[in-house]
């Protein structure tokens, strides 16, 4: 056996993970070879003193605590989310009867949140001094308030990721309840603009990119789904967005549209109706 | 039945992992009791900082709900949720801006930095080794905590850092003999002490 096989089986050796033969030919190595065996009782050494530093013990009863908060705001979320009226309640649903239902949802969330931490306040911490407490406790509030912007974030991108449209429209209602959401929820709202097969999906989409028109990424990501898009409705909404946001980049693209004779009629007209807006 | 009692015992990981996939999200607490510790004592040895261990361990189950859809059926959950903490940890050292290599090889450890000063005390011998431990390079500290600590199988290490068993065995071996070697020098140096009150080792 070669002094390096010895060296790389001295784990398992001294954790007796070989089997008796492999064992017995290192015993027999090492009996031969002095370097070898100064090698190995330097590992073992250390290897035993590793076993002397005692595992943390962690707070359990606080995480499970915190995990019980994240698990119920996030079935509470799913079980409060409203089904999506058909098309023509579309919009209404998403800006007035969806919103109370997920503010709802989304307050329920905080406040268990904010119910643990008070209660974690109210209720003296074992082995923790009075003046460590209120310290500990903002601490925990904020670490809360960001794992409720996780959790909605997560919602969002879950159910965006769903097979079922009405779960999609859910998640892209969702993204309105995330206070600065991250780039990944941006992304995930333009994607879902270019790809979803839906056209109520993409028409929810559009008004919740309304709040991030300010983002160069949203802008330009808007300009060229009207030109991506086959649906009228969609396109017409993409018009609206584009005179709402002011967005002047989008001229070309509107003239584009409004000249063109295999482009849907309406869409013409709304075309030329934006540009005369931006104009 | 309370999501964290053990009436699923019988239930593999992988189980409870696709049907909290499928949208059981309160099969998630069983997963809990059963890795909550060992992720703690991984991310604990990992960043010296129990609190930060407890809010990580917190984040990698946030992770696995978000990215459950990930979870692949032929995959070991043991591996998976490892490399979540990984990445977690991995985060975490990025948003301190801490370098994940905390000393470099040949480094001098018996430097002014660590240098005793008259607010010091003596370590025992194991808060010394604890400290060689937090002192090596966090990839080496990796491998001895996941070997030693966790009792992973050099298979199952190869498989969480994409690299082959015999090269798993072999760094082993390196990061064992360079902790003997930063051990032994700061036992040398007479460095090997904490400060009482300010110094966030050792924290076991």
């Amino acid at each position: 056996m070669q002094c390096e096989t010895v060296h790389a089986q001295l784990p398992d050796f001294l954790s007796h993970a070989l089997t008796d033969a492999e064992s017995e030919e290192i015993r027999l190595h090492l009996a031969g070879c002095r370097t070898c065996r100064n090698e190995a009782d330097g590992f073992a050494e250390t290897w035993r003193k590793l076993g002397s530093i005692a595992s943390p013990d962690p707070d359990s009863a606080r995480m499970r605590t915190r995990l019980t908060a994240i698990i119920d705001g996030f079935e509470h979320a799913i079980a409060s989310a409203p089904a999506p009226g058909i098309r023509g309640r579309l919009a209404a649903s998403f800006t007035r009867h969806s919103h109370h239902h997920l503010m709802r949802a989304a307050s329920a969330c905080a406040l268990v949140a904010i119910g643990i931490a008070i209660g974690h306040y109210m209720v003296p911490l074992s082995g923790g001094s009075e003046k460590t407490r209120p310290t500990e406790t903002s601490a925990e509030i904020v670490a809360m308030r960001g794992e409720l912007r996780d959790l909605r974030e997560m919602i969002t991108l879950s159910l965006m990721q769903q097979q079922s449209a009405s779960n999609r429209l859910k998640g892209v209602s969702w993204s309105g309840q995330i206070d600065r959401p991250s780039s990944e929820v941006v992304a995930a709202l333009l994607d879902t603009l270019m790809h979803d097969p839906n056209v109520n999906v993409r028409l929810a989409t559009i008004d919740a990119l309304e709040r991030f028109a300010s983002q160069d990424v949203v802008r330009r990501g808007t300009i060229q789904a009207v030109d991506r898009q086959v649906s009228p409705l969609v396109q017409i909404a993409l018009i609206d967005f584009m005179v709402k946001v002011n967005e002047r980049e989008s001229i070309g693209t509107l003239r584009r549209l409004s000249q063109d004779p295999k482009v849907n009629a309406a869409v013409r007209a709304r075309a030329a109706w934006g540009l005369q807006q931006l104009g | 039945m309370s999501r964290f009692s053990g009436k699923n015992a019988i239930v593999t990981d992988e189980a409870l992992m696709r049907a909290v996939r499928g949208g059981d999200v309160a099969r998630l607490g069983v997963l809990f009791e059963r890795y909550h510790r060992p992720l703690f004592d991984f991310l604990a040895r990992m960043t010296g900082d129990r609190a930060a261990a407890e809010d990580l361990v917190q984040d990698v189950f946030i992770r696995v709900l978000k990215y459950r859809a990930t979870f692949r059926d032929e995959g070991r959950f043991e591996t998976w949720i490892f490399r979540i903490a990984r990445n977690a940890r991995a985060d975490w050292f990025k948003a301190r801006r801490t370098p994940d290599d905390v000393l470099d090889e040949g480094a001098d450890y018996a430097s002014p930095a660590i240098a005793m000063d008259e607010r010091l005390t003596r370590e025992t011998e194991v808060a010394c080794l604890e400290r060689a431990l937090l002192l090596l390079r966090a990839d080496k500290r990796e491998l001895i905590v996941l070997a030693r600590y966790r009792g992973m199988k050099h298979e199952a290490i190869a498989e969480l850092l994409g690299v082959e068993p015999g090269t798993v065995k072999v760094r082993i071996h390196r990061a064992v003999n360079e902790l003997r070697e930063i051990f032994l020098r700061l036992a040398e140096s007479q460095s090997c002490n904490v400060k009482q009150s300010t110094h966030s080792f050792p924290i076991f």
